[in-house]
């Protein structure tokens, strides 16, 4: 997907993990997930390079649909469909 | 998704905290853990002693600093770590029996919440031998 398609995209619920470093984002993450339907959308956002690279492959483990990643200043928004 | 095992042979907030962050990883992708406290680590998991930060294993000349770092990064504590696993899958923890009492531990209750049993060195290596992951820090 696009930048622009991942920023249009309805969020059904937003993770703002900004404040924590690795692993604090991939478990909130894994926390906030179950709290979504399936095919509904999260975003998480992050300033941990290793989140940008974890996430990812959690989904691929996890089953969820990875939908992309948007680079902000000094963050990361990544986009993910619960499965 | 499979068990990881970790021998945890050091009781240095180094090595704790490093569990703890592979432990988060492994409750992420729903593994069972199981971890053995051998030797001096059991000091750590007595009670009363969660919050003890007079030992780093690695680079002791810099612990001010590690321990100043870990605090702006908004680090958990060992502690909240091993907790935070627990939240998300089934963890275990088991003191090795010498351990415990080599530090006064010879009773469950000479242990913190986080501890389940004691253990025999025989089946840390049972579980390490059948756990799709062993790791020992």
């Amino acid at each position: 997907m696009t930048n622009e398609e991942l920023n249009a995209l309805a969020v059904n619920k937003s993770v703002d993990a900004r404040g924590t470093a690795c692993p604090g984002p991939l478990l909130e993450a894994k926390r906030a997930i179950g709290t979504i339907e399936e095919d509904e959308i999260m975003e998480v956002l992050s300033a941990d390079e290793g989140t940008r690279i974890d996430i990812p492959k959690w989904c691929k483990k996890q089953g969820h649909e990875y939908l992309g990643t948007v680079e902000e200043s000094g963050y990361f928004k990544i986009y993910l469909k619960k499965q | 998704m499979g068990k990881m095992v970790i021998g945890l042979s050091s009781g240095s907030i180094d090595k704790l905290t490093a569990a703890g962050v592979i432990m988060s990883g492994a409750a992420a992708d729903d593994m069972e853990i199981e971890v053995y406290i051998l030797l001096t680590t059991a000091r750590a998991f007595m009670k009363g002693n969660e919050n003890l930060q007079d030992s780093v294993a690695d680079l002791p000349h810099l612990k001010d600093e590690f321990f100043a770092r870990l605090k702006e990064n908004n680090v958990p504590t060992w502690v909240e770590f091993f907790e935070q696993a627990a939240e998300f899958t089934d963890v275990k923890v088991y003191v090795c029996s010498l351990a415990g009492k080599i530090w006064g531990g010879v009773k469950m209750e000479d242990f913190n919440h986080l501890v389940t049993g004691f253990c025999g060195i025989g089946q840390y290596i049972d579980a390490a031998k059948e756990a799709e992951l062993h790791i020992n820090l």
